[in-house]
């Protein structure tokens, strides 16, 4: 017999059980933009810093192998950076400053000191965010998540996270090249025009332009490979 | 000695066979009249206009929509998989949009943020600018720095105040499907796979015939492909039921129908061991003609569900020819008119009786069953015309010289009884089966569900189990109705719910919900917004501090002052609004009216709880309420069978008296008790359509009582007669039992026992005084 109930067999056999007929019912479908909105938004900016931090493997091409070989070599990277944001309408730049922490079997610390203080935290699990309380993971940014996915990729230099969302251009030599990585996808080209690295042993800055005109540049100072990790920043990563 | 009665009456029945079939020729003229909506059968719990329009809102993607997980290790492959299959589908005309990733409009997205600043920020984010105007600016100025979270597809200049970003992220998200950016593929990641969210939308939808066996046949080949490429797909739709449904009805046509035809005329061809008497048949295909035909002219179209049921016709309709047929045996020399004549009043009777008992069907509020009753009737009709009019000119001359050994397996069963009834007088006996009866009744449950009307693979479920899983959508059939007499008022109403939902959310016993409330808030309440906002200057100092220029900040301030109240149809009209579009009512006739849907429910329950005292909100919850409905017809079906015996008493006293009516009655009512008592005894559920099966009995079996007591030709040929009717139909209905779909196999297997019992129980039937046959009288 033909039974096509409005019930869910999605639901079936579930909390409601229902007539083994309701398939797609369909809030699949609402996924359309708003779902992936606010993933898309508030995940990638960050995916893509990480990713960049410490530039993945990129395998296929013998200067990028290079780069990648070169960027990998060091277990934890101590710095400082300056965030410059530019917007249309301001005159002067949004600027940010404070340390960052990059360990290669952890993840980043991101200090943020002027003009506020705000400690931020990227690892397998997630970006977590420092309160009074200690580290809170921001909601909606749980493990599996797409910058996740990025960013280990990036961290065990799998090349293929990177490659496949954005075209690669390498210039320059190894202690003074610059990256420029253009998205492939229609989704992130309505985002980004372009993402620029450079750096020579260690990165030197990103710079990030969005399509509305906006544009953020990171930039690292005095970055050392030398320091382990101290106990606090141990305490950190592990908490 | 030809009468001219014996030349008009089969002429006059071939014009109006002619007839019927033209008739049934127009009616094919656009090919089968055939319909397979499940919903066109269960009972209308008489929901009003606005109702139905709500669960015809509802249930439409399902109908239409294909949801397919496409999974592999590999990420990558996956998606190449998907694309591929996407491409494929699309290229092959079924579908009308065929989607696996996602193709966000960005510029309408930002428009419509913008737009909606007032009227789309959340109940929280609203409460902490009216309440804590400073911590909304110190977030403000963190967010702005915030390398993590300060991404906005809205960009900060248009938006100094970050209204935009807090809609964004306050927007209801369920389920674990996330965006691959790169390819723009929405994937969930489960069991080492990941999952590839595919999604087509066919041209027609599941109640086209054809339609959902093209979909099932295509995503069978796509499976295969798939396969080879080691990737799974699992796929879940309302159309794939419909295809497996349609396969099944065709299969258990093929065996009911075809079953009881090849037993039917074997049990002919050995009793009677003359080809000719296939022609016997006749009267069925005859049958099966007026009945299709009634039922199109009736309805419009007929339900495959009224075909399976109504192939088990086959066996009934044979039974008008068996009636003389039988009489071969004793009369010798056997001839069709003088037959017939002799059994046309027990015929006659047989088939008002028998209409009485399909007729009590039609007034159950099923119109499954009411089509099943117009089905049978006027298909009985057409056999008892065609068995009364035409087959006798048809079998004119036949010499039938039938095998002894019926005769034999009946004299020999009457014998048995006779000694049975040595050891104990049948008051004994009575007293014995009423005991069995007690025992039985004692054990028997009532199980009423409309998931028996489903005989869904187990397959399809399982899938469609592991997509809920895997992704997290857990849909619900029930859903709110929220009714009010303007929007603003709606918008009340709705938000009074979602105060009640928010604590089943929070107890966990709620995934989610969708209300237009969360997409737009009250006019009163953009009021507000809009007064906090007028207070922000003195709270913005921070924002100034980092940089941002006052003039913008001024110029921001009087563009979201000049923003006009958004009302929910221009809230709809954006990207955003996808999801809610579908639980707008719009106008009715008497206000606006506008759904509440409801995600991964624990305990429907509780769902009623919470529509108590909200004036306008109603929970609307057919399967619930069908399955109330189900529970409610058992009675009163019970109450039609004993109307359709009062009915069938009244019909028999003229032939009969009372005394005698009220025995050849009392036969098949105690047949139908003892079947029930197997049921218990059994340990098989009385449903719905046990009962419903039983009230057939009745009207059947009253036939084989008036065989038995009428005696044309004795007691054995007349049990004979009443063997092979019983036969006959037994193998069209107890086929029936095979069924996968519990309803009908219900069906089956109750029609199965009560015919049994009733065969049984008709010598008791007594012996009408003008007999004068050797037969034993009842005690």
């Amino acid at each position: 017999m033909i039974f096509c109930l409005r019930r869910s067999p999605v639901g079936a056999g579930l909390s409601d059980r229902r007539t083994a007929a309701m398939v797609v019912n369909d809030n699949a479908g609402h996924l359309t933009p708003r779902g992936a909105l606010r993933l898309f938004a508030s995940k990638l900016a960050p995916a893509v810093l990480c990713v960049l931090l410490s530039i993945p493997g990129l395998a296929n091409a013998f200067d990028l192998q290079q780069l990648s070989d070169q960027l990998a070599k060091p277990d934890v990277i101590h710095g400082n950076f300056i965030q410059e944001k530019h917007l249309r309408a301001l005159p002067q730049p949004l600027t940010s400053k404070g340390a960052f922490v990059l360990a290669k079997n952890h993840g980043l610390l991101w200090l943020l000191k002027t003009p506020l203080q705000q400690d931020y935290r990227i690892t397998a699990k997630g970006i977590a965010r420092r309160d009074a309380n200690g580290w809170q993971t921001l909601p909606g940014k749980s493990a599996g998540a797409e910058q996740n996915r990025l960013f280990l990729a990036v961290l065990q230099g799998d090349s293929s996270g990177l490659q496949r969302d954005f075209e690669l251009s390498l210039s320059g030599e190894a202690q003074n090249w610059k990256l420029t990585l253009t998205p492939r996808s229609l989704l992130l080209k309505q985002v980004f025009n372009q993402i620029n690295i450079t750096g020579g042993e260690l990165v030197h800055s990103i710079e990030l332009l969005e399509t509305q005109g906006d544009s953020t540049l990171l930039r690292m100072q005095d970055s050392t490979s030398g320091q382990p990790l101290s106990d606090a920043e141990q305490h950190d990563f592990a908490e | 000695m030809t009468l001219p009665s014996e030349r008009t009456l089969p002429r006059l029945f071939l014009i109006l066979l002619l007839a019927v079939l033209a008739l049934a020729g127009w009616q094919w003229r656009d090919g089968a009249p055939l319909s397979a909506n499940l919903m066109e059968l269960v009972p209308g719990t008489a929901p009003d206009a606005l109702e139905l329009r709500a669960e015809q809102r509802m249930q439409e993607p399902l109908n239409r929509e294909m949801l397919v997980l496409v999974g592999h290790k590999d990420r990558q492959q996956a998606v190449a998989m998907a694309q591929k299959l996407g491409e494929q589908w699309q290229a092959s005309g079924l579908f009308e949009k065929v989607q696996w990733t996602l193709q966000a409009d960005l510029p309408a997205l930002r428009t419509q943020l913008l737009q909606g600043r007032l009227a789309m920020l959340s109940a929280t984010d609203r409460q902490q600018l009216i309440e804590h105007p400073d911590a909304f600016i110190q977030q403000r100025v963190q967010a702005l720095f915030d390398p993590f979270t300060g991404f906005s597809l809205v960009p900060s200049q248009d938006d100094w105040l970050g209204l935009t970003g807090r809609i964004q992220n306050s927007q209801p998200q369920h389920g674990s499907v996330q965006l691959d950016i790169g390819s723009g593929a929405l994937v969930a990641d489960a069991d080492g796979k990941s999952w590839v969210l595919l999604r087509a939308r066919t041209t027609g939808n599941a109640f086209d015939m054809n339609l959902p066996l093209q979909v099932a046949d295509l995503l069978k080949h796509s499976r295969e492909e798939a396969a080879q490429s080691d990737v799974q797909l699992l796929a879940a739709s309302g159309l794939l039921y419909a295809a497996a449904g349609q396969q099944q009805a065709t299969r258990e046509m093929t065996w009911v129908g075809g079953g009881a035809t090849v037993g039917i005329l074997l049990l002919l061809l050995l009793a009677f061991r003359r080809w000719r008497v296939l022609l016997a048949f006749v009267p069925v295909l005859v049958g099966m003609l007026f009945g299709a035909v009634a039922c199109v002219a009736l309805f419009g179209h007929m339900h495959v569900m009224t075909l399976v049921l109504g192939s088990s016709l086959i066996g009934v309709a044979v039974d008008y020819p068996l009636h003389y047929l039988s009489k071969s045996w004793s009369l010798k020399p056997w001839h069709s008119w003088p037959a017939l004549r002799l059994t046309l009043p027990g015929l006659t009777l047989s088939l008002i009786t028998s209409c009485i008992g399909y007729l009590a069907l039609a007034w159950t509020p099923f119109p499954a069953l009411t089509q099943i009753a117009v089905f049978s009737t006027a298909g009985l009709l057409g056999a008892y015309l065609s068995a009364v009019c035409l087959l006798p000119a048809l079998l004119k001359g036949a010499d039938l010289r039938p095998a002894q050994w019926p005769l034999r397996v009946s004299e020999y069963l009457l014998d048995r009884r006779e000694a049975l009834l040595r050891i104990a007088r049948t008051p004994v006996l009575l007293a014995l089966l009423i005991a069995f009866c007690v025992g039985g009744l004692l054990q028997l449950d009532s199980k009423n569900d409309i998931r028996q009307w489903v005989g869904a693979p187990q397959q399809l479920t399982d899938e469609a189990q592991t997509i809920a899983r895997i992704t997290g959508y857990q849909p619900t059939s029930q859903f709110f109705l929220v009714r009010a007499a303007n929007q603003q008022a709606l918008l009340e109403r709705q938000t009074a719910l979602s105060e009640r939902l928010d604590q089943l959310v929070n107890l966990d016993k709620l995934q989610g919900y969708l209300s237009l409330n969360q997409l737009v808030s009250q006019p009163h309440e953009q009021h507000k917004v809009r007064e906090a906002l007028n207070k922000l200057p003195q709270f913005w100092q921070p924002l100034l501090d980092v940089g941002v220029p006052l003039e913008a900040l001024k110029t921001e301030l009087a563009t979201l002052q000049a923003l006009p109240v958004e009302d929910i149809d221009s809230a709809l009209a954006g990207p955003l609004a996808e999801p809610w579009r579908t639980l707008w009512l719009g106008p009715t006739e008497d206000g606006v009216a506008a759904m509440v849907s409801l995600q991964g429910l624990n305990n429907p329950a509780l769902l009623r709880v919470q529509a108590r005292d909200l004036p306008g909100v109603e929970l609307v919850d057919r399967l619930g309420e069908l399955n109330n409905v189900f529970a409610q017809t058992q009675i009163s079906a019970a109450e039609l069978k004993l109307a359709s015996c009062v009915l069938i008493v009244l019909v028999l006293i003229l032939p009969f008296g009372l005394g005698g009516a009220l025995r050849i009655v009392s036969l098949p009512l105690l047949a139908a008790l003892c079947s029930l008592a197997s049921l218990g005894w059994l340990g098989h559920p009385l449903t719905l359509f046990s009962l419903f099966g039983l009230l057939l009995v009745t009207a059947i079996s009253v036939d084989y009582a008036i065989l038995m007591r009428e005696q044309v030709g004795g007691a054995s040929v007349s049990l004979l007669g009443t063997l092979l009717a019983a036969l006959t139909t037994w193998l069209s209905f107890g086929l029936l039992a095979v069924s996968s779909t519990p309803a009908v196999s219900n069906f089956g297997l109750s029609v199965s026992l009560g015919l049994a019992f009733s065969f049984l129980l008709a010598p008791w039937a007594g012996r009408q005084v003008h007999a004068t046959s050797v037969a034993e009288s009842a005690a």
